[in-house]
């Protein structure tokens, strides 16, 4: 039996390369993913014990906030501390440690990296204790000897073409942007920089200054005397100091806590690309059940013949397993090949995103390999399963008669199997999303693949009238060959489906994401357009977890230029009220109703002080607040009572967040205070474009700060929607190409099928190109088949999506018809891509060997 | 189509199809087989002419190189007034499209196709309508009426090679070839396809050439032709069974 599988492996190279290629690609995206994040990781732990080697012990605050909605912030200690722990007994250096926002500006006046869309921008302080400080001075640089003086990192130094003894402006917390000389260029360690992250690096007094933080700081190291350990030196410092809110670490916990922050931001890389991993796996998978079911049903003959020599169904079934096995390994194989290779590739990608990653070696794990050549392999042979599992049941007679049977559908059990598992997952997906489940997203998960099970068990019940319509017009448009087309698509239903499925699931997903993006596009603009009465908007750009902003200088100055009637920053804040991760917003209570359409229903907003708060109605109502009512906010800087003195709007959300601080309230509760946005209304009289002027002329020390309308304020919004919008619909490329290749496989499959036939159309007369078209707009209605079905899915899980999400702001259903014609239209065209080699294979057909073939 | 329309010397002779020395080698040094040796023959108008001759005697693929489907190695053919030998790919497929019927033994019909859109197949390729009398006459003439609608599938063989005739006679070609037309049905339906393909040149005035092997098959042509190791060995006018058999036996040795 293994001679007839390796027979049947050589007979049909093409088939198989094609079938393999379905799981290559899968399993190279995949082990390319996990090497490249094994890599990553290995790499910035190895930097950070590298750079921490010299940290014995480390003193910092216990007060931290640490949400689902970014990075841990954690208040900052006072500076005078610092004698106190150097004086510890075994401590043989300590020195302070501050961190800030900072924003280099190049020559040309733009900012150096943009930490909206990429890494972060920091400031720090230069230690003068060489054990704790991690960057390394190049050739000609010095340490900041003096205010205005910087040693900047060497990424940003050659990114912004600076040298040594260069003038860099540089945008800081507090005050205006600021000139300093560069004293020096320094690696952070090895690296050019960590992570991407650009670095200025002051005198620690003008560090405090700038960050806003005199005679604070982040944290304090310390370095043991020979003979002390670092558990010592923790328990010494903690005893010295013993101060319930601090907390002492060794060297080992904070090099531990970095490499763990280092692997939360890999997993925020490797997860999603995994996932998308394993949907072209599912789509190679769809590849591999149809060509083996299609391979099985034209060999039905010789399957017969080894039934009526003796062969027992196991051996047949056996065969036809063997035959996976192999194309799984192989393609496994070569995949985990290409994979290492990809690894490569993706990091250049990512350095090309800003995510700087230092040189190393690639980190090839065994698990990688194992996992890689596993998951490929068990893909190819379980798709097979049912195939061969069919081609033990062909009867022994079926090789002495012609039965060419086109399998019936059965219609009835097909429908209501089908029917019930779409019914089922479509019922997981909403009780996911809305019922009361503690682990509703594995519902989702489990309900989503249902969806695509149940879609696909239906798909040959409408295959052939969901055909029948699609080509409808190609009669009319392409006479016979059109006709043919249609007629083809629809003679064998399963095939048809089968093959469409398989697009159907990447382009579901991008059917999914198009209506979220255009969705959540709609649902802002209509907050923008109810509750934005400014006319104009500083903005840093409105990430997600932004990072960076303004200074408070910008908002001063543009609060006294003459065109302004009102303005107010804005600034978000991550917050825990009642143990719940939340967000607020802090503006001037003074003017916000100038520039916001809100609506105080009780309170005003100008009773908001320090120690108050403005909460929505919606959620006053929910947790039974009152005017007067104490509520306990959990901030970065610690946990305070607030006094609730307004509650504004109504059930809705009204553009501004469930909470509302005045800018007082707000520096008290953060350790770091940047505006993110400034709003402004101009006065009476004053043009918009005299205003924009004005603007313009304040903000030209800010190169981060970006002049909005309100047109241009949701054309920036759905501008960065677009951007993730694209990365998803590349990830996605790599699934709709495989789906590509097996419409293509299929039609190659059935054009060599209908040899015959085919030689008889061209026999009475139908030439190539007729015989092309026919090819490839059959290829055209799968193509849209599948298409349609998918974004039949992928609308029906945005809406569940979207409405579960009402609360957070989601308050409209919208999806792009033009977009979605749009999708539908391009998988027309690639199918007339996928079409191109068999429907050239076809023309090709010597018409007489056509005709008296077997 | 210039080619076409290009003036031959055979135009007026009221010759359908001829061929002149006519060779065709597969292969070559000592795989050479000569299927075709220097063979001259030429069919009439409105006659019936059966190809006979034992397996390997080279007829179907003298059929094949006539209809346009094979290339000669040496040696002119035509067709009316076309030299199908010096026409290119595309050029043949509208000769056939155009001036040719055809029947095969087997495998004649498009399954995805209905039995009316079978016969019209060509015409529909063409982009032409078909004339809906001459239609009507074709198809109450192989007795399809009540058979139009139905698949390939749905249909006995019998019927199957008589959509197969009515196909080749419906697009009114210069010349129908047939391949062992009742090589695949029993034998009173091939009695009736024979009959079918009998009256079309009667009373229509069609040009049929047939291939076969069954004496019984060509006593229906006016004419037979005998064909041995690819050369012309015989002819018979006005056949019979009996005529033909003696014959074969004759040359058979």
């Amino acid at each position: 039996m293994w001679r007839v599988t390796r027979k049947g492996l050589r007979a049909h190279k093409l088939r198989f390369a094609l079938t393999a290629l379905a799981v290559l690609l899968g399993v190279a995206f995949m082990s390319g993913t996990m090497v490249l994040t094994d890599t990553i990781e290995k790499t910035f732990d190895d930097l950070f014990a590298d750079v921490n080697a010299g940290v014995d012990a480390a003193v910092r605050s216990k007060e931290s906030l640490e949400g689902n909605f970014g990075p841990e912030q954690r208040a900052r200690i006072p500076a005078d501390l610092l004698p106190a722990v150097a004086a510890v007994d075994g401590v043989k250096a300590a020195d302070g440690d501050i961190d800030f926002y900072a924003q280099l500006v190049d020559k040309d006046d733009e900012t150096i990296g943009n930490p909206s869309q990429g890494p972060p921008t920091f400031g720090s302080n230069w230690s003068e204790v060489d054990e704790l400080n991690p960057w390394r001075l190049q050739p000609g640089s010095r340490p900041p000897e003096a205010a205005g003086e910087v040693v900047i990192d060497k990424g940003s130094a050659d990114e912004g073409d600076f040298e040594v003894g260069d003038r860099v402006s540089i945008l800081v917390v507090s005050g205006a942007p600021q000139e300093y000389e560069i004293a020096g260029i320094a690696k952070f360690g090895d690296a050019d920089g960590p992570a991407g992250a650009s670095f200025a690096l002051f005198m620690t007094a003008e560090a405090q200054r700038v960050a806003g933080a005199e005679g604070q700081f982040d944290a304090i190291a310390a370095v043991a005397e020979r003979g002390v350990s670092e558990a010592q030196l923790r328990d010494r410092i903690r005893d010295a100091l013993d101060d319930k809110d601090l907390e002492v670490l060794t060297g080992a916990e904070i090099t531990e806590e970095d490499q763990n922050e280092i692997q939360d931001l890999v997993s925020f890389i490797r997860i999603p690309l995994v996932i998308f991993a394993g949907i072209a796996l599912l789509v190679g998978s769809f590849i591999i059940f149809n060509t083996f079911s299609i391979v099985v049903a034209q060999r039905t003959r010789e399957m017969a013949l080894l039934r009526a020599i003796g062969g027992s169904r196991f051996q047949v079934t056996a065969s036809v397993v063997a035959e996976a096995f192999v194309v799984g390994v192989l393609a496994s194989l070569i995949g985990l090949l290409a994979g290492i290779g990809l690894s490569s590739v993706l990091k250049v990608a990512l350095n090309g995103f800003g995510f700087e990653i230092p040189a190393g070696a690639s980190v090839i794990r065994t698990s990688t390999v194992v996992l890689s050549l596993m998951v490929g392999t068990v893909i190819t042979v379980l798709s097979a399963l049912v195939p061969a599992w069919k081609a033990a049941r062909v009867p022994p007679i079926a090789a002495i008669r012609d039965v060419a049977v086109e399998q019936s559908v059965n219609v009835a059990r097909r429908g209501t199997v089908g029917g019930a598992i779409l019914l089922f997952g479509a019922g997981a997906i909403l009780l996911g999303l809305f019922g009361d489940l503690d682990q509703g997203v594995y519902a989702v998960a489990l309900g989503t693949l249902a969806v695509f099970v149940g879609a696909t068990v239906l798909g040959p019940v409408f295959a052939r009238p969901s055909c029948a319509v699609i080509g409808w017009p190609l009669p009319r448009l392409r006479g016979m060959a059109g006709t043919l087309a249609r007629e083809n698509a629809m003679r064998n239903p399963r095939r048809t489906s089968a093959t469409a499925a398989a697009l159907m699931i990447g382009v579901a997903i991008v059917g999914f994401f198009t209506v979220l993006a255009s969705s959540l596009k709609e649902s802002v603009n209509a907050q923008v357009d109810r509750a934005f009465q400014a006319d104009f908007v500083l903005n840093t750009g409105f990430g997600f977890g932004a990072f960076g902003g303004f200074s408070p200088d910008l908002a001063a100055r543009v609060a006294e230029l003459p065109e302004v009637e009102a303005s107010s920053p804005l600034r978000f804040g991550t917050v825990k009220v009642d143990g719940d991760d939340d967000f607020l917003v802090a503006f001037d209570p003074e003017t916000v109703l100038e520039l916001f359409k809100l609506d105080p229903r009780k309170g005003t907003f100008t009773d908001l002080d320090e120690n108050s708060v403005a909460v929505s109605e919606r959620i006053a109502n929910r947790k039974g607040w009152k005017l007067g009512t104490e509520i306990p906010v959990q901030f970065p800087n610690g946990e305070r009572e607030l006094t609730i003195r307004t509650i504004y709007g109504t059930g809705e959300r009204e553009g501004l967040s469930d909470f509302g601080l005045s800018l007082e309230g707000y520096a008290l509760g953060y350790p770091e205070v940047v505006d993110n946005q400034v709003y402004v209304r101009l006065a009476d009289g004053v043009s918009p474009a005299e205003g924009r002027k004005a603007l313009e002329r304040v903000a030209k020390p800010y190169p981060n700060a970006e002049i909005q309308d309100q047109t241009e304020f949701k054309e920036s919004f759905s501008g960065q929607i677009n951007q993730i919008l694209g990365l998803v619909y590349v990830l996605l490329v790599l699934a709709v190409f495989i789906a590509l290749i097996g419409i293509a496989n299929t039609l190659a499959l059935s054009v060599y099928e209908r040899t015959r036939e085919l030689g008889l159309l061209r026999a009475v007369g139908m030439t190539r190109r007729q015989l092309r078209s026919s090819v490839r707009w059959e290829a055209v209605i799968i193509a849209v088949l599948g298409t349609v079905i998918g974004i039949a899915i992928g609308v029906f899980f945005g809406f569940a999506v979207i409405k579960s999400l009402r609360d957070q702001g989601f308050e409209k259903f919208a999806p792009s018809v033009g977009q979605l014609i749009i999708i539908v239209i391009a998988a027309g065209f690639a199918g007339v891509v996928a079409a191109l080699f068999p429907a050239r294979r076809a023309a090709k057909l010597d018409v007489l060997r056509a005709i008296s073939t077997e | 189509m210039s080619v076409l329309a290009e003036p031959q010397p055979a135009a007026d002779t009221g010759v359908a199809a001829r061929a002149s020395s006519v060779s065709k080698i597969y292969g070559t040094g000592d795989a050479e087989v000569r299927a075709l040796d220097d063979v001259d023959v030429a069919f009439e108008k409105s006659r019936f002419t059966a190809i006979m001759g034992p397996s390997g005697s080279g007829k179907s693929t003298l059929l094949h190189c006539l209809a346009g489907l094979d290339r000669v190695t040496s040696g002119r053919v035509f067709l009316g007034d076309v030299e199908v030998s010096a026409c290119s790919e595309k050029e043949l497929t509208l000769v056939r499209r155009d001036k040719v019927g055809f029947v095969f033994q087997a495998y004649n019909l498009i399954p995805t196709l209905n039995a009316i859109e079978n016969i019209v197949l060509p015409m529909a390729l063409a982009g032409r309508k078909p004339d809906d009398a001459w239609l009507d006459t074709v198809v109450d003439t192989v007795q399809l009426r009540d058979r139009l609608r139905h698949r390939p599938s749905e249909l006995s063989g019998g019927q199957q090679q008589r959509v197969a005739v009515a196909r080749a006679l419906a697009s009114k070609p210069e010349i129908i070839f047939a391949d062992e037309p009742t090589g695949n049905v029993d034998s009173r339906a091939g009695a009736e396809i024979l009959a079918f393909m009998q009256q079309a040149v009667r009373d229509f005035g069609q040009t049929i050439v047939m291939v076969t092997h069954d004496p019984v098959a060509a006593a229906y042509a006016d004419r037979v032709v005998f064909l041995g190791d690819g050369r012309i060995v015989g002819e018979m006018t006005e056949p019979t069974a009996e005529k033909v058999i003696d014959e074969m036996k004759q040359l058979g040795g």
